[in-house]
């Protein structure tokens, strides 16, 4: 009986946990908490969740550490004893999830889509950092009122139906 | 003025990788069960009328506005400068290149988010969905955030320091 309502627990949980829509409040709401955790840490502001700022901060310090360089990081980076480490959270998370509901798979591409995904990185980044940060900080501006943040949505947008745009005349072309 | 939270600076320095990698785990768990994606979203929406990654993307918008509200009540000193354009006008919040005119911000931005979203578009996924991704397995996806790691440096060491020279010589920064 007690191991039937913590399956239902579990089941109604995992549902939650399915439907993006908590998902992203739950992310916005806990990227808010946190700041109001740690802000005295250093800034900038609305910088819970950044999968782009994040990920610079981890790896310019560690460049910075191993070659002796001083490449940018945010405050609350440089201040704390290790720099915000979100996005190896999210490796490790996303990895017991997949491995917990045997959804790991092992897909590998051919070394021409390599670089493709290689360089799309790279530039991702680099066009993330102009505008300050990904989608996800983007949203999180957003919600704090920050009006360029809001202009750098609707280039989201548009930048979104031209790769549409692309991707069908790829599609078409190769028929 | 320095902004006070809820954990003193000496206790706050300690905490942050704890935190951060603890709400990484979290997120990167509902983000695997869900298949969380925020061009995803727009893009399922244009091209099929789906609007189930796309009401999650919106919700990550409203989700982070009520919780920065409500913890603005409660704390202010914590969210100094919530909300942003009532405070601070037209400027962003920091984390773009720093000491450009508004012009110049907008323009970084309007260019920033174009190509982020076609390459989001044209390589299947965000950087969120790209992460989980490698998580799950996939290469491709392994590729990208190494190839994200390399911009980084790239970016910090020189391409953000041309930027501002450039929209300098422009006269917009």
């Amino acid at each position: 009986m007690a191991e039937t309502k913590a399956n239902e627990t579990k089941t109604i949980l995992d549902d939650l946990a399915r439907n993006p829509i908590t998902v992203g409040i739950l992310i916005g709401v806990l990227a808010a908490f946190v700041q109001g955790l740690l802000i005295s840490a250093g800034g900038p502001e609305a910088y819970g969740f950044c999968v782009a700022c994040h990920t610079r901060d981890v790896v310019n310090d560690a460049v910075n550490a191993i070659a002796g360089t001083k490449l940018a990081i945010a405050p609350i980076s440089l201040n704390a004893i290790l720099p915000i480490l979100t996005v190896i959270g999210v490796l490790i998370g996303a990895f017991i999830s997949a491995k917990v509901y045997r959804e790991f798979r092992t897909k590998t591409g051919s070394a021409i889509s390599y670089t493709w995904y290689l360089f799309g990185g790279v530039f991702f980044m680099v066009f993330a950092l102009f505008m300050g940060g990904c989608p996800y900080r983007i949203a999180l501006r957003v919600g704090y009122g920050d009006v360029i943040a809001f202009i750098g949505l609707l280039a989201i947008i548009a930048g979104v139906l031209m790769g549409i745009k692309i991707a069908t005349a790829i599609a078409e072309r190769e028929g | 003025m320095a902004a006070a939270g809820w954990l003193s600076k000496d206790v706050a320095v300690i905490a942050v990788p704890i935190v951060t990698i603890l709400l990484g785990v979290l997120i990167g768990w509902l983000g695997q069960r869900s298949g969380f994606c925020s061009i995803g979203g727009f893009r399922d929406f244009f091209m099929f009328r789906h609007t189930r990654l796309l009401y999650g993307y919106l919700a990550l918008i409203g989700g982070a506005f009520i919780g920065y509200f409500v913890f603005w009540l409660i704390t202010p000193s914590a969210f100094e400068h919530f909300f942003w354009y009532l405070t601070s006008g037209l400027t962003p919040v920091p984390g773009a290149p720093a000491g450009l005119l508004v012009t110049g911000y907008i323009i970084l931005a309007i260019i920033g988010g174009i190509a982020v979203s076609l390459i989001g578009v044209l390589l299947g996924g965000c950087p969120l969905r790209q992460v989980v991704m490698t998580s799950e397995g996939n290469v491709k996806a392994l590729v990208f955030v190494v190839g994200m790691c390399i911009g980084a440096v790239v970016f910090t060491a020189w391409i953000s320091g041309w930027i501002v020279a450039l929209l300098k010589g422009l006269g917009i920064a």
